[in-house]
Formats: C-alpha cells, structure tokens, sequence
C-alpha cells in the first residue's frame, strides 16, 4: 500500500510514499458512554521515515511538520489542512481530509545505527469542526 | 469459522467472511456488585480486513463504517440495526442482533509493508434498549 500525506497551511508539506510507513485513523468516543455521545473527536497517527538527501536533491518536507508541531496556540497557522492518501492497485482505498488539524504529537528518533530517521506525527481535527472532516475513497486514481 | 456484519440504517453496510477476521461480544456488569445490578451493557468488537477493489470489482463497505462512526449523537441515524452472524460447518452457531447499535470506537490501519488495511469497529447497544438484544443460534444456514 501506498501512502501520501499533504499538509496545506502558510506553506505546504508533502511527503510521499517512499516516506510513510504507517498511517492509523482512530475516532475518540468515551467508551463508557450509554448512548450515542456528543464528544466525539478524530485522531490520526502518522510514521514515517525521514531520508537525508543525495546527489543535490532538496531535503524532504519533515523538519516543515517538526516547525509546524512548534507554532504557538495564539498564531491560526497551527490549524492546518491535512490530506492523507491510502493507494493500492491503482485505487484509492481511502482519502481523509482533516480540514483544521493541530499537532498533538511529535516525535522524533535518530540513531548511529540506521541511516534513517523516524517520525510520529499525531494529528488531531478541531472537536467543534468535526462535521467538516471528509472520508472519502473508493475510486480509481492515475 | 465465517462471520458476516450487516448493519442497516440510512443505508445498509454488509461484510462477508472475506472481510471479517474476529468478532469479541462481551457483556458489560459492574464487576463489584452484591447482587445482580441492573446496569447492564452489552459491546462487539468486529476487526477486519479493508479490501482494495481490483477488476473493476465494487469497493467493500469498510468506508461506510467510518462514516457511520462520524455521525454526531444529534442525528438519529447514529443508532443502526446491527445483526451478526457466526458460520461454521453450514450451521449459524451465533447470530447477534443489535437493533439501536452506536458506535464507540473506530480505528483504521495502514502500512507500506502490508497490501492490505485493517479495521476495528466496536459497538454498544443503547443501554435503555438492552431488553431487545437477541443471541440466537444453533440451527443451520
């Protein structure tokens, strides 16, 4: 499977599949609710590899997100719009759009082992703006 | 052993045994009571497999149950008529029936190693409604 990130604010982040290992869509319901509950939130986890750049290649996009995780709560660049995209045979399996995302979570690992790094990035949708948030996929692409 | 999911509300989402690996039922009662408590809950938790549609086959319903587990508490379709059904051997050994199922937790997986995404759905009945969960089973297909 393949998988694509987008990340639109006052600049834009792409990251490819050759950078993305693991994308996880959860939805926050209290479990102990005994009726449908009216907290409901949406969390997304991204994993990633963060590859140095060779032969005068630009560097990829992943020190944009670790600024982004750093944008204080005073400035309305720390909601942007993120993309991510499920592609398998061609098909887009999935397309979810998180319209006012904010950064709940970064982390990143380096060792003197890999010659890779790795990010987390845990991204969460505004709860009042939870009815802007798009799943989408099921269609054809490329 | 073979399962299958429908859910039926606004629109009817079914998952046959190619999707679904497990489904866990469990009855929620207060662990430290001194008699028999009457807040009593019941809970399933289905996982499966999400399907890339290939040959121009249809796409499976995995992202209708995403959509389902967005539906805020205000509207009514939040509460769907959930039946599941356990096959084994052409005999219907369970078959669960949920008619005010909400959803409290939905969660998607997806990896570059795997050629495939997985699923976890878990649901409750509304708990005012427990009287009308039916398990049933024990006859043939």
């Amino acid at each position: 499977m393949g998988l694509r990130m987008k990340i639109e604010g006052s600049e834009s982040i792409s990251l490819m599949e050759t950078s993305i290992t693991g994308v996880r869509f959860g939805s926050d319901i209290p479990h102990d609710s005994n009726a449908r509950s009216t907290d409901l939130g949406s969390t997304v986890l991204v994993e990633g590899k963060i590859l140095a750049a060779v032969g005068g290649e630009t560097a990829d996009d992943t020190s944009k997100i670790a600024k982004w995780s750093l944008v204080p709560a005073e400035n309305s660049d720390c909601y942007r719009s993120a993309e991510i995209t499920v592609i398998s045979a061609s098909q887009i399996v999935r397309q979810i759009t998180i319209p006012n995302a904010f950064v709940v979570g970064y982390e990143e690992d380096f060792s003197d082992e890999t010659g890779i790094g790795t990010f987390r990035l845990l991204m969460k949708q505004k709860k009042d703006k939870m009815r802007a948030l798009k799943f989408e996929g099921g269609f054809g692409s490329e | 052993m073979g399962f299958t999911l429908k859910v039926e509300g606004a629109s009817t989402i079914e998952l046959g045994t190619t999707s679904i690996t497990s489904v866990k039922f469990k009855t929620d009662i207060p662990a430290d009571s001194n008699a028999r408590s009457t807040d009593m809950g019941s809970t399933v938790e289905i996982t499966g497999k999400i399907l890339t549609a290939v040959d121009g086959d249809p796409f499976d319903s995995t992202r209708q149950l995403g959509l389902w587990s967005l539906v805020p508490a205000e509207k009514s379709d939040c509460y769907r008529n959930v039946s599941i059904e356990v096959i084994a051997a052409s005999q219907v050994v369970r078959k669960y029936s949920y008619p005010n199922a909400f959803v409290v937790d939905y969660k998607e997986d997806y990896g570059d190693a795997e050629g495939i995404g997985t699923f976890t759905l878990m649901i409750k009945q509304k708990k005012d409604k427990m009287a009308q969960v039916a398990v049933e089973g024990g006859y043939s297909v």
